[in-house]
């Protein structure tokens, strides 16, 4: 969707949405392209689901921690185990760990995804691979209060990929994985498939992306979206 | 706190200080951390921060420079960085910074971590360098977490497998023997009302019965052993090991306050313990050729590398090489002897440096005199000649390589009759000279080897006499003792060697183990004391006074830390098949180990300055 486009249309759904969350939410402005990225504030999100179809599967858990600018801000870290409906497939309990025990001590999603919202509010939201969260948050938006989620988001894989593009340096799909990637610039590697990790590693290899490409010049926060 | 975050809580769980918080704090500290990335090459501290912070590196690198660019230090992962948070923590007190490595720090704020402080006390502690306690802690640490600590930690109660077999020495030899036969043992223990008064062993009933024509019906007194080296059964499995591969004794009874407790067979060892040193000395006993000396000596690379893995430290694993060692000597100069015939006159074979300290690794090169009797004949010497020079290359042969100084007792000037020797020291000790304190390591660590003719006690007197008189000589080697600088920067960073083969990394031999010898012999010598070891000669001198016993147990902690990480970091290069040096990168050490080991450089200093003071050093430096 066009950049410039996303603050027009976040004043026309402010306007046609009632009371909840989401308009909360949308009361903030989305920070300007034209910005200093390290003037903006951000939220690095990942998702752990029962599957990878939005419409059908369910997220499982929601992990987070918010950026000022180029600095990870851990007091903001949060973790959030989602009640479920019905049992979790097996074969995806065993990517990420979360039986249908560790499921039932969660809460439900319309009291976890307010609270990511409000963190949210007025920030960009980072992700690897950002389609997939974008897809379960905007269906769970959906569900929950009638409307997609509006969202300014900048996805590591995407910068990540051109910049190997515009370099011409080949390469293949595993090595624009999450991990892959935080072994090239040297960032520690936590246990995979936990949404607070992950949502740390994505944190982590934005900070590492924008330190190689800033050259001392600034950059804007448009170069990375 | 999120149970997420236990990454990081553990990653500062294992860091100093920060192993010393509780863990209800250490649980809520990931929480009041900032992360930034630092892409290599960048300024460091990097200048935009909104207040002043501490820095602990997660990954990467980096280094501190002076003004004139020199490196001062290299800090890596786990590393507290210099910082503007005062009181005690370090500051970069005008150095420049750079990130070598992209880097990923966690930042604390000043403010978190005098609250820290103020909290808690052991991890203020860190701060105010109360470096003995951390050193022992981590000695300890490092020896318990070895694998295998089998023969580290067990006592010798614990490996006794049966109870104790014992007979009257008046029984028969027959019945002795039906007795063993019956209980299925090696060795019988003799007593008198309930004392320990001798032992036989199957080995006894060969030699000294069978193959001597002692008739069975004899008492077993006649052929017991009386004068019996024993343990009490609290020493540890590993200390009753070296005391049978210096004895060469297979079997050694256990004591406790009520008598015998039982017998401690080399085989009860070996169930806990493959690699011994007991079976090497053994095997060297019965070698009749070089090629088989040589090809036992190959061994002793597995020998050191088993023992590191086993926990020991490096006293321990000085010990059993140097035992080893001591018997290829004997070993040699027997067969040089089948070879040349009986010695013209008695003489005294000599080691100097490591050997006679019990302080060798695997390879150290070798350092030998020999000291003959006065009354031989110029013609005699001959046969000296030959016999030093047979066993000068057989050692070589066994891989220890010729002494750089030529300090062999091949060497004419090291192959001396007593009373030239007693002019040698005479000279040292009265008119001290560099050449002779280049030899001092070498000449007032003197062990006899071999020397049935107890030679080398009339030696050893004359020298305590002239020495007791003179005070100048220690004087000297007070400056001598102070060349060797362990390589620290003015706050508590490594020094490290810039460029050629050993970029980035630092003699841990010459610059933390030398000085702490040379220490000791100071101390020893200026209280009089005949220890060579140096444990032991820290140990005598805390009690004698020549330093406090704080210092004393400082320094031997000190050492046998720094000892154990070079013994560790040569079992390494040995089991990758590598020639073993002393070349140590502080990247090879755990953040913690870093830690301890700038402690143990940090208290040689201090020892070091305190001696300097006491003999005016630089006056004859």
């Amino acid at each position: 969707m066009s950049r410039l486009l996303l603050e027009w249309r976040r004043r026309w759904r402010l306007r046609r949405l009632a009371a909840c969350p989401l308009r909360d939410y949308l009361e903030a402005p989305f920070p300007q392209p034209r910005r200093d990225y390290r003037d903006v504030e951000y939220v690095a999100v990942d998702l752990e689901t029962t599957g990878l179809n939005a419409r059908r599967d369910q997220i499982l858990s929601i992990g987070w921690v918010c950026l000022a600018g180029n600095r990870i801000r851990l007091n903001s870290a949060r973790h959030r185990l989602i009640r479920v409906r019905g049992n979790i497939p097996a074969d995806s309990a065993v990517i990420h760990q979360i039986t249908d025990d560790v499921a039932a001590s969660g809460i439900a999603l319309s009291t976890a995804l307010p609270e990511l919202l409000a963190d949210l509010a007025g920030r960009v939201l980072i992700a690897h691979h950002a389609r997939v969260e974008l897809r379960f948050l905007t269906a769970a938006c959906r569900r929950l209060w009638g409307q997609g989620l509006l969202v300014r988001a900048l996805d590591t894989q995407t910068v990540a990929r051109r910049l190997l593009e515009r370099r011409q340096i080949p390469f293949k799909g595993s090595d624009l994985r999450l991990h892959s990637l935080c072994e090239r610039y040297n960032l520690p590697r936590y246990g995979a498939h936990n949404a607070l990790s992950d949502a740390l590693s994505a944190a982590e290899l934005f900070l590492a992306q924008a330190a190689h490409r800033d050259t001392g010049h600034g950059m804007k926060l448009g170069d990375f979206l | 706190m999120d149970v997420e975050l236990i990454e990081i809580r553990e990653f500062l769980a294992g860091n100093a200080p920060f192993d010393r918080l509780p863990d209800e704090v250490l649980d809520r500290l990931p929480q009041r951390l900032t992360v930034r990335y630092l892409r290599r090459g960048t300024p460091f501290p990097p200048g935009d921060d909104d207040r002043p912070y501490l820095y602990i590196l997660r990954r990467g690198a980096v280094e501190l420079r002076d003004a004139d660019g020199n490196l001062i230090s290299k800090l890596a992962e786990g590393d507290l960085c210099p910082s503007p948070c005062g009181d005690g923590a370090p500051s970069m007190g005008g150095l420049r910074g750079q990130t070598t490595e992209d880097t990923l720090a966690y930042l604390l704020p000043c403010e978190e971590l005098d609250r820290l402080r103020a909290a808690h006390v052991e991890f203020a502690a860190h701060f105010d360098a109360s470096v003995s306690e951390r050193l022992r802690t981590a000695l300890d640490a490092m020896t318990h977490d070895a694998a295998g600590t089998a023969l580290m930690t067990v006592q010798v109660r614990d490996l006794l497998n049966r109870a104790l077999v014992h007979g009257g020495p008046d029984i028969s030899i027959r019945d002795a023997a039906r007795i063993m036969s019956e209980a299925r043992v090696s060795s019988l223990v003799l007593t008198e009302a309930g004392r320990l008064v001798g032992m036989i062993t199957d080995r006894d009933l060969r030699n000294r019965c069978l193959a001597a024509g002692v008739s069975p019906q004899e008492p077993v007194r006649r052929i017991m052993t009386e004068h019996l080296h024993t343990v009490r059964d609290d020493t540890l499995g590993f200390e009753a090991l070296i005391t049978m591969s210096r004895l060469n004794v297979h079997h050694l009874p256990v004591l406790d306050d009520n008598g015998v407790r039982g017998v401690l067979s080399t085989s009860d060892l070996v169930r806990v313990q493959s690699a011994n040193a007991v079976y090497l000395v053994g095997d060297i006993r019965k070698a009749r050729s070089l090629e088989t000396l040589a090809s036992i000596s190959g061994r002793l690379t597995e020998l050191q590398i088993q023992l590191v893995h086993s926990g020991a430290t490096a006293s321990q694993i000085g010990q059993a090489i140097t035992a080893v060692t001591d018997a290829i000597t004997t070993r040699l100069l027997e067969l040089a002897e089948a070879e040349l015939g009986a010695p013209p006159v008695p003489y005294c074979w000599m080691a100097g440096g490591s050997q006679a300290r019990r302080e060798q690794s695997s390879y150290s090169d070798q350092d030998n005199a020999l000291l003959i009797a006065d009354h031989l004949k110029p013609e005699d010497d001959d046969y000296f000649k030959a016999l030093a020079r047979r066993v000068n290359d057989g050692l070589d042969a066994c891989g220890y390589i010729y002494c750089p100084g030529e300090v062999m007792a091949s060497n004419d000037k090291w192959r001396q009759p007593l009373k030239i020797w007693t002019k040698y020291f005479n000279t040292w000790i009265k008119r001290p000279e560099p050449m002779a304190l280049m030899l001092s390591s070498v000449f007032f660590d003197l062990r006899p080897i071999h020397d049935p003719e107890g030679l080398f006690g009339e030696l050893a007197e004359r020298i305590h006499t002239m020495s007791k008189k003179e005070t100048i000589y220690i004087a000297y080697m007070a400056a001598n003792a102070l060349k060797h600088r362990p390589p620290i920067g003015f706050f508590r960073n490594f020094v490290l060697i810039r460029g050629g083969e050993h970029n980035q990394t630092f003699d841990i031999k010459h610059r933390g183990i030398v000085p702490i010898v040379d220490l000791a012999r100071v101390y020893a010598l200026s209280a009089g004391l005949d220890e060579i070891n140096t444990v032991e000669r820290l140990r005598a001198a805390g009690a004698a006074r020549a330093l406090s016993s704080d210092g004393a147990a400082n320094l031997v902690d000190a050492y046998e830390f720094i000892g154990t990480l070079r013994m560790r970091h040569q079992a390494e290069q040995l089991k990758r098949g590598e020639m073993a040096d002393n070349f140590l990168s502080p990247e090879e050490l755990s953040p913690l180990e870093r830690g301890h080991l700038k402690d143990a450089f940090a208290l040689i200093n201090k020892m070091q300055e305190s001696l300097g003071q006491r003999y005016q050093a630089g006056r004859f430096a």
